[in-house]
């Protein structure tokens, strides 16, 4: 680990001036995933700006029935109108990692941790997303984690997030802060895929803050997350599904995949499968089989291919039967 | 049950220490003027340092010193292997064999500053080209020469096996492949060395100071009355322990040339690259039967990974040479070496992978014949060593069979796979055999009664976790009559009576036996007092008209007449009255096993097929149970990882260097609380005092020997899917 200096703003914008006025700046939140970076060498700032005392941890409902969830809002959030508003946003964040950690890992940072691939996170190996140019050494490594949709030659790594796919499914839209003022990111903007630029993750500019995250009003919606053991482990594959269904026919779907790609994957095309349909069983085998639509599997990660159907389907049907 | 001590379920004596903090592990000594370590790795798996240029480190704040091959260390000779696992001394020379190779020591005044400057080391590589795995090692697999390493028969021929097989009805084939798995203990491995003069003290996390001490004299060139081990309590070892690693040795080295005490706590990461792991096995099997179950043969072929500065076989086939009463056999181990660190000892060596490989072909065999597994194993029973011939000390398996089918409830397994359903899952049974050689280590304990009654046992021993701080003092009080709270106990440091290592499931036994002849001896003792003491109600009776029951010593024909411990010792003015105990096991008539039956039902959802183990049962015959509560708390521990070895653990390597890719715990799994079932476990609990004195057996083995076997027969029997390579993960079932 490299000696940072340490700085805690008290506002929004002290924050902003302290992450323009140093290049080698970064944000700590809950850390839960910056520290254990710091520890293994992969990231070595000059300066960590703690944003625990922005104020930026309250749940708000708006009028219209949205909600603005703070930056700083943790993972452990427990609010019943949540719950019942959006199942599916409260079932992806029970499924990340521990109790110890929902509770201090925050909204902002869920959005912003980096990728588990073991080439990035062992600084040994090549790894164009640590280390700009250098490489990927995953492209000839072990592909079982590796991204199923939106890859590029350049880095095959996906995001580890329970918490964006969910969001994705609702149409969240992050709320923003930098020098020149505040802007409001779709959600499906904010991540971005890794071309030849793998170590921008982000729309955010590396002085912007995340401050909020706002959720529309949503229909009905559930969290799907299968892994290699029951709690405690990143998702091989998970998938957020928010259906509205009235007369017994499909009105609008949203269905995003975790564990295949560099964001929250939106699948278009499972979509188109359900919406004008009766949500029952063959529609929804049709949007499971929908879902694999432009995979390209790597040697290692084929068996995602079946497991992303799966996955889909389940969580249809367990929306459906909910 | 014994009401004085052995058996009782009495609570661990450290328990409350434990879970208040109080506790103090090797990491919480400090020394005055004590100064931290840390180890900077070397990044490639092969090839040697082009250069190393430590002068940044050296200029950082707090730095006391660097040292590196480039010091040229005079070690004084290689230790003996096996308890020192490579036949290099660190930093002899500038050669790599491994990725995370210890390639420079930083010691600084602070852990933060060591590991800041241990940052600032700057390696440069003349990279070789690594052997990255087993499978690219294969196909330079050999047959280790018989040595030091090496204390099994690499082949053993019995009968005559190609015409067993050529002649037998029914044959069965099959490969069998097992992981490269890590201990993952929760605490890292510490060493504090401070020197005094020519005096070497140690407090390291050592699974056998006695063994440890005699390895680090013969490095420094000291006598071994020179050096002191000092181990308190351990975080949890599995074997990653058992042996002497490098930082050991460096940490040492650097107190010495710096006149001070140094610690190092090695890292995570280091714990997965430079404290051993169990290898990754290749296991070719064939068995030949009859067509009534009878086997003819077995063969059993296995290829483990070791280093390149360690051959180190895994003896996985001895399950096959002394499971089963089969007439032919032929087994042979290979080894294979990569560019990695080099294996050790982890639970279970060789009859956990070994058990994998065995149990799951006699399930293939019994399926082959529509065979009941269990009624399978009964048939082939084998009421003498199968090997030797010699009768066995103490055996109660078909015992295990019986209590074990009858509390699972096994007839109600359908033997046509993929037949039990519920909801989405599919619901299979499976069973294993355990059997595993009983070690027996010489051991010395002294034993204490005080004039206020109360009683010290001291012996070298250490607890790694299983209880055995409590087990000892049970074994005490119950030789002596005393109640077990009267009773307290030293460990873990050279300068008590050398005492056994605690790996190898040889504490209970033999360490437990040499504290049952150290009571006895000062009970002895003390009775002699009394009879011959003109002061005592009991002068004048015979030795053996006297018994005691706590802490008084009584005439059975009269129990009125009689005194305390205390009374005695007191008037006597002998303080304390020693009783010393010495086991040296000799060679025996019998072998010596423990045995067990694991029974499992695993659930599995058919589109998202993860494996549950919803309900496991073990049956284990390990002699007389020492305690109850932390015999079936280790126990319940041990399934619980060898459930792990069957569904989770795996250190996987990069295809290309080797490196591994999860040396941490978030992702190198092991399993979490929901993924546990039911786990039930019983003991047959019958002494076997044809194996030492004490008749107790090991127990930190045997209770995870064949536990992925039988989850792996019980997922054949839910899916119908034979999966032979471990882990059983959800990849390999889509």
């Amino acid at each position: 680990m490299r000696p940072f200096h340490y700085s805690r703003p008290g506002s929004v914008g002290e924050a902003v001036r302290a992450l323009g006025a140093d290049p080698g700046a970064e944000v700590i939140a809950g850390g839960t995933d910056l520290v254990t970076l710091l520890r293994d060498g992969v990231r070595a700032p000059s300066q960590l700006v703690d944003v625990n005392r922005l104020g930026l941890d309250r749940l708000s409902w708006q009028p219209n029935g949205s909600v603005h969830i703070g930056a700083m809002c943790r993972n452990a959030v427990d609010d019943s109108r949540l719950r019942r508003a959006y199942p599916g946003l409260v079932q992806a964040l029970r499924s990340g990692a521990s109790p110890q950690i929902r509770n201090r890992a925050s909204f902002g940072g869920n959005l912003l941790q980096r990728t588990r691939c073991a080439y990035f996170r062992l600084p040994e190996f090549d790894c164009n997303k640590r280390n700009p140019g250098s490489g990927c050494a995953a492209l000839n490594g072990d592909g079982a984690q590796t991204a199923l949709f939106g890859a590029s030659p350049s880095c095959v790594a996906v995001h580890p997030s329970d918490c964006a796919v969910a969001l994705v499914a609702l149409n969240a839209v992050v709320h923003v802060e930098g020098p020149a003022g505040a802007r409001r990111i779709p959600i499906e903007e904010f991540h971005v895929l890794p071309g030849e630029t793998p170590q921008r993750e982000t729309a955010l500019r590396r002085d912007e803050l995340v401050v909020a995250i706002e959720l529309p009003p949503a229909p009905p919606s559930h969290y799907l997350k299968f892994r290699d053991r029951t709690s405690f482990a990143f998702a091989l594959v998970s998938a957020a599904v928010a259906v509205e269904v009235s007369g017994g026919t499909v009105r609008s779907a949203r269905i995003a995949l975790g564990g295949v790609a560099a964001k929250p994957w939106r699948c278009l095309a499972a979509e188109r499968e359900l919406v004008g349909k009766p949500f029952t069983a063959p529609s929804i085998a049709k949007a499971g089989d929908a879902a694999t639509e432009g995979a390209k599997p790597r040697p290692g990660n084929e068996y995602k291919v079946e497991l992303v159907r799966r996955v889909v389907r389940r969580a249809l049907t367990e929306l459906g039967n909910a | 049950m014994s009401e004085q001590g052995i058996g009782a379920a009495l609570t661990r004596v450290e328990a409350r220490d434990k879970v208040t903090g109080a506790a103090r592990y090797t990491a919480d000594v400090v020394l005055p003027g004590m100064a931290y370590a840390a180890l900077v790795s070397s990044q490639v798996s092969a090839g040697r340092l082009r250069s190393l240029d430590v002068s940044a480190a050296k200029a950082a704040p707090g730095v006391l010193g660097v040292f590196s091959h480039l010091d040229r260390p005079t070690w004084h000779r290689v230790p003996a292997i096996p308890y020192f696992g490579e036949t290099r001394m660190p930093f002899s020379d500038d050669r790599i064999h491994h990725a995370g190779q210890h390639i420079a020591i930083v010691v600084a005044s602070t852990r933060q500053q060591a590991a800041h400057a241990a940052a600032l080391v700057k390696a440069e590589y003349e990279a070789g080209k690594p052997v990255p795995t087993l499978e690219k090692a294969l196909p330079s697999a050999y047959v280790a020469a018989q040595g030091n390493y090496v204390n099994f028969p690499q082949e053993t021929v019995r009968g005559t096996p190609e015409e067993a097989l050529a002649g037998s009805p029914v044959r069965v084939k099959a490969e069998y492949r097992t992981a490269l798995i890590s201990h993952a203990p929760i605490e890292p491995s510490v060493t504090t060395a401070t020197w005094e003069g020519d005096e070497l003290t140690l407090y390291d996390t050592s699974q056998a100071v006695v063994v440890h001490r005699g390895l680090v004299a013969t490095a420094f060139g000291l006598p071994e009355d020179k050096v002191r081990l000092v181990c308190p309590l351990i975080g949890g070892a599995f074997g990653a322990k058992t042996h002497v690693w490098g930082h050991t040795l460096l940490v040492a080295l650097a107190a010495r040339r710096l006149g001070r005490p140094v610690q190092v706590v090695i890292t995570r990461k280091q714990m997965f690259t430079t404290t051993g792991h169990q290898p990754p096995t290749v296991q070719r099997i064939e068995i030949g039967a009859e067509r009534d179950g009878r086997l003819r043969v077995i063969t059993h072929d296995s290829t483990n990974s070791t280093s390149f500065v360690a051959e180190r076989p895994e003896n996985t086939v001895l399950s096959s040479v002394a499971t089963y009463a089969v007439p032919n056999l032929r087994t042979r181990v290979r080894l294979a070496r990569m560019n990695f660190g080099t294996p050790t000892a982890m639970r279970t060596p060789g009859d956990g992978p070994g058990s994998f490989a065995l149990e799951c072909a006699l399930d293939e065999l019994a399926h082959e014949l529509g065979a009941d597994p269990v009624e399978l194993r009964r048939r082939n029973h084998a009421d003498v060593h199968p090997q030797s011939g010699k009768p066995w000390s103490g055996k109660n398996l078909l015992e295990c069979y019986r209590i074990g089918a009858e509390r699972f409830g096994w007839h109600r397994r359908d033997r046509r796979p993929g037949t039990r359903r519920e909801g989405n899952d599919l619901i299979g049974y499976g069973m294993a055999t355990a059997r595993r050689v009983e070690h027996h280590r010489a051991a010395e304990s002294t034993v204490d009664i005080r004039t206020d009654g109360g009683v010290v046992v001291r012996t070298a021993t250490q607890d790694i976790g299983g209880g055995t701080l409590t087990t000892m003092i049970q074994v005490a009080a119950d030789a002596l009559g005393v109640a077990p709270d009267k009773v307290t106990i030293t460990v873990g440091d050279t300068d008590l009576p050398p005492g056994a290592p605690t790996f190898g499931s040889i504490t209970s036994g033999s360490n437990g036996s040499a504290v049952r002849l150290a009571a006895q001896d000062a009970r002895g003792a003390a009775i002699r007092l009394a009879v011959g003491d003109k002061g005592s109600p009991l002068h004048g009776l015979a030795e053996d008209a006297v018994d005691v029951r706590d802490g008084r010593l009584f005439a059975k024909a009269d129990p009125r007449r009689g005194e305390t411990y205390a009374v005695l010792l007191t008037r006597n003015r002998v303080n304390p009255l020693r009783g010393n105990g010495k086991y040296s096991p000799a060679e025996s008539q019998y072998e010596t096993s423990t045995f067990g039956a694991h029974f499992t039902e695993v659930r599995i959802d058919r589109d998202l097929p993860r494996v549950r183990v919803v309900r496991h049962l073990a049956v284990i015959d390990c002699g007389i149970v020492l305690n109850t509560k932390t015999a079936r708390n280790q126990a319940q521990g041990g399934i619980i990882g060898s459930i792990g070895v069957a569904l989770m653990e795996e250190l996987r390597q990069d295809p290309v260097s080797g490196r591994a890719l999860a040396p941490a715990l978030t992702d190198y799994h092991v399993p979490v609380n929901a993924d546990i079932g039911q786990i039930d476990v019983h003991f047959v609990n019958k002494p076997d005092h044809n194996s030492n004195p004490l008749g107790a057996k090991g127990l930190g083995e045997i209770c995870s020997i064949g536990v992925s076997a039988a989850v792996a027969n019980a997922v054949f029997n839910a899916t119908g899917r034979r999966i032979r390579d471990l882990p059983i993960t959800p990849r390999r079932l889509l």
